[in-house]
């Protein structure tokens, strides 16, 4: 397809949830609150008389539904802010303070003054009806291998509430996820295909996580797009669940546009992103956001000094080609070790364990774990990691048990280090000895691996084979 | 019909590093900004110093759709709406973020259609202002516009109030309306109505409801029951406290019932109690006023408290005292470091002497009860009043400004001050297993 002749528009707005506390209370921001939900709280939303006299298709869609909200709280995740009852506390200033990084980082100019505004929301995913929501910063760039992106605006928001279930009198939400501090970053409408839509996110995700307090895993950054192609208004994407989602949903939503044209539909709505790469509809494109000065927030004056203070991190790509350089790493082991916050501890702390092998160990490992027994490894902790390289460091294991030790780690059991324990050198001799007399005329290979098989994961391979060389002469 | 109601002033603003803000000029106290309203509906402030230039790009108006006329229905009760203030009738506009009151009955059944379902709606401004700004004047100028409401024979008022003092002027309407023929309910709002979320809408509602349904008569307050927006209570003008300073169900019935429960959506109104005063055509409103120029002070017991807290009244009308636990103040010299607490009971005892002093507790529940130990018979001795009284002290405050403006005789006042005139105090407080 030549996106250039169809008039391909595309702009992304990526939304990441930091890590801390929420943006305007002290309550922390657990994500997937596991406690029980200990308060409900059950509340009607009205809409507000609009201004413009126009009607809004979205909000008259929510008032002819006049659903009741229920609401699950939990008093380890939000306390009288998020349930409406108290008005916000002081920002955030970590948060504030990140979304500066970030703005810094993407090279756009802060505003001198911020306010945070009151964004009318009305289906119930924000208990108060509004979201709070600043801009921050204007005029960013970002650097792409398709040229130059604008980020016109980069903002420090509240996040929703998670919807649980919905039906026709009812919606269900939970309240832990609400009022996370969240940064939006809005591209302009240049980007110029589906894969350069999903290159530019991911610059968009790498800068945003080269601060080290963002979220991490499922969900903790969304990405929605508006596209459009000649002869057919915009529409809205939401809910990628994964970057490489991106291109095969661009490309199929063109071709329903396209069909759409050709049907003479020409809707402008928002759809949902679902997990076959199509979309379905989830409600009319919103109106004009009405906003309106959230006035129990102060506004926050941005001074130059304020500014100088801040310390700018480096980018996760710059780091990676550093820890390349510094540690004789492949780039694509770089490119995934800068994702791992306490590698470089392991480096200072396991001295005796070469840094490449302690690179294999975080990232390589785990995925052979993975792909040869079937095993799930995302549950793999630092304190786990941490547990084998001190074991290879103390020379109480070999290199060879730390796939298997890795598989009980990633199966939850009880690792009895003792099973693996190094055989020492004159231990290996006898065995090797053992096993060339109780065979006679087998070949290396057969020893070799006779040897392996009896010593598994306790010895190390390369010397065992120079041993058994040693006798075979 | 569109009807404009105020202009805005489109502007472009060019900063000396070369940044440009197109936008509608904001308003702002802010001395040294400028604030802007962008397209996206972002407000941003720029500092002037930096700025190398502002172009204005003329002004718009900004029109609001005019709220049509509604019929008067015979079927219905006709319920006029005072607003005192407060923000149960305020909007924003969307366009300069300012919020602007509107008050006409159009407006307010506008606003609220379920009121127009309810009954005919009257509605006027009194004042628009915080409620801790109030004063007695204040309190006599509701008290004449409610007289005038009902010689024009509505069936109900609903008094729209700010919510921090709103529990001052219940007390107050309790005492100055006699005789009243007709409900008076207090409605206010913890959460402003611009937001979709206001408890606003469902206190004016239930108000109304209650008013239509039921046969009440006399001053009480409307508000949400609990955090839910289901259930609302209508709390005695007498016996209620602002308990909570954000919550929607901040209002509580303080040694007391609520009078009723009412449930909008199920559209029913439950009484709770037996014995409310109930609608009668034949009673006449008597008014009584306060008398503005009256200063009557509340003093709080505290440790390490000095005399000269005291002092301060000698020249006030009435003091009200709010004691620790049963009515205590600290008046007993134990050691050498209490000498200070001889002085203030001799400052009380010289202030009871001029004004009655009348003692409540500040544990807010239960009963005041100066027999129980030597620093309560030590206070009574020096004078003080208020003895097995259940009065809130804000409500003590408000009867004493009532009696002192209609009783010449000091003692006359002292004396009606521990009787019983309106509910004000309960001759029995019944046990619940837990009171909170």
């Amino acid at each position: 397809m030549n996106y250039q002749d169809l008039g391909f528009k595309c702009g992304l707005e990526c939304h990441q949830q930091l890590e801390g506390h929420k943006l305007f209370c002290r309550c922390p921001c657990l994500i997937n609150d596991e406690n029980k939900p200990d308060i409900v709280i059950k509340r009607k939303l009205r809409v507000v008389t609009g201004e413009t006299g126009k009607t809004d298709e979205a909000a008259a869609f929510e008032m002819k539904r006049d659903r009741k909200f229920i609401y699950e709280a939990y008093s380890t995740s939000s306390c009288l802010v998020e349930l409406d009852e108290e008005p916000p506390h002081e920002i955030n200033k970590d948060a504030l303070e990140t979304a500066l990084q970030v703005a810094i980082l993407m090279n756009a100019k802060v505003v001198d003054i911020i306010q945070f505004m009151r964004k009318t929301v009305i289906d119930g995913s924000n208990v108060s009806g509004f979201q709070r929501t600043a801009l921050i910063a204007t005029d960013g760039r970002i650097q792409t291998s398709k040229g130059e992106v604008m980020i016109p605006t980069i903002c420090l928001e509240e996040e929703s509430a998670k919807k649980i279930s919905e039906n026709e009198n009812e919606v269900y939400y939970k309240l832990d996820r609400l009022g996370v501090p969240l940064i939006e970053i809005a591209t302009d409408a240049s980007l110029k295909d589906p894969e350069h839509v999903k290159e530019a996110a991911g610059i968009i995700g790498m800068t945003l996580r080269s601060t080290g307090k963002v979220k991490r895993g499922l969900g903790s950054i969304r990405q929605d797009l508006n596209i459009s192609i000649k002869g057919h208004p915009r529409v809205e994407l939401k809910g990628f669940q994964d970057l490489r989602s991106i291109p095969k949903t661009v490309e199929n939503e063109v071709i329903r546009q396209q069909s759409n044209i050709k049907k003479e539909i020409r809707k402008s709505e928002v759809r949902k992103v679902e997990p076959d790469f199509s979309t379905t509809f989830l409600r009319p494109m919103p109106g004009a956001e009405r906003m309106y000065p959230e006035t129990d927030v102060e506004t926050i004056r941005i001074t130059d000094d304020l500014i100088k203070k801040i310390k700018i991190p480096e980018l996760l790509t710059e780091k990676a080609i550093n820890l390349e350089k510094r540690y004789n790493l492949n780039p694509d082991l770089a490119r995934e070790i800068i994702e791992i916050p306490y590698f470089e501890d392991f480096v200072r702390k396991f001295k005796n364990v070469d840094t490449r092998h302690i690179a294999q160990v975080v990232v390589e490992i785990p995925k052979e774990v993975k792909a040869r027994f079937n095993v799930n490894t995302d549950n793999l902790k630092e304190t786990d990691f941490a547990f084998v390289l001190n074991a290879l460091n103390e020379k109480m294991i070999a290199r060879s048990a730390v796939v298997d030790i890795m598989k009980e780690l990633a199966e939850g059991k009880k690792v009895v280090l003792d099973n693996y324990k190094t055989v020492s050198d004159s231990e290996l001799e006898n065995h090797v000895a053992e096993i060339t007399k109780k065979n006679p005329g087998a070949s290396f290979n057969a020893l070799m691996g006779e040897v392996m098989k009896q010593l598994k994961g306790k010895v190390d391979g390369k010397k065992a084979a120079e041993l058994i060389k040693k006798i075979l002469k | 019909m569109k009807k404009e109601f105020s202009q805005a002033e489109l502007a472009e603003i060019k900063t000396k590093d070369n940044k440009a803000f197109k936008g509608i000029l904001i308003p702002s106290s802010e001395k040294d900004t400028i604030f802007i309203k962008l397209k996206s509906g972002y407000n941003i402030g720029i500092l002037k110093s930096k700025i190398k230039g502002v172009k204005k790009l003329g002004k718009i108006k900004i029109e609001r759709p005019e709220a049509t006329q509604h019929k008067h229905n015979k079927a219905l009760p006709t319920i006029s709406i005072l607003h005192t203030g407060g923000t149960v009738a305020s909007e924003v506009d969307y366009s300069t973020g300012a919020v602007y009151p509107r008050f006409t009955p159009q407006e307010i059944v506008a606003k609220f259609p379920e009121l127009g379902s309810a009954a005919n709606i009257h509605s006027k401004l009194i004042s628009n202002m915080f409620s801790e700004d109030m004063r007695f004047a204040h309190y006599n100028k509701i008290a004449k516009e409610i007289e005038s409401e009902i010689k024009k024979g509505v069936n109900g008022i609903i008094l729209t109030h700010g919510t921090d003092t709103m529990h001052y002027t219940s007390a107050a309407l309790s005492f100055m309306l006699q005789d009243l023929p007709i409900p008076v309910i207090l409605v206010g709002a913890q959460r402003s109505s611009d937001r979709g979320s206001s408890d606003a809408f469902l206190n004016l509602a239930s108000a109304a409801l209650f008013i239509a349904k039921t046969d009440f008569a006399g001053v009480a307050i409307c508000m949400h029951a609990n955090m839910n927006d289901n259930d609302c209570l209508i709390l005695p003008g007498l016996k209620t406290r602002k308990m909570h300073s954000s919550r929607r169900d901040a209002f509580k019935a303080i040694n007391a019932k609520p009078i009723a429960r009412v449930n909008y959506y199920k559209q029913i109104a439950e009484f709770l109690t037996h014995d409310h005063k109930k609608i009668s055509k034949g009673t006449k409103l008597k008014v009584h006023l306060l008398r503005e120029n009256l200063r009557i002070g509340i003093v709080r017991s505290h440790p390490s408290m000095h005399a000269t807290e005291l002092k301060a009244y000698s020249n006030f009308h009435g003091l009200i005292l709010e004691g620790t636990g049963l009515g205590h103040f600290p008046v007993s010299k134990i050691d050498q470091k209490t000498g200070e607490n001889e002085k203030i009971l001799s400052e009380i005892k010289k202030l009871a002497k001029k004004m009655p002093v009348f003692m409540t507790t500040q544990t807010i529940f239960g009963r005041v009860n100066i027999n129980v130990y030597s620093t309560g018979r030590k206070l009574q001795e020096a004078g003080v009043i208020g003895n097995y009284s259940d009065m809130t002290a804000e409500t003590a405050f408000v009867k004493l400004a009532y009696l002192l403006s209609n009783h010449k005789n000091k003692e006359e006042v002292k004396r009606l001050m521990n009787e019983n005139l309106h509910g004000e105090i309960s001759k029995r407080i019944v046990g619940e297993e837990e009171f909170l």
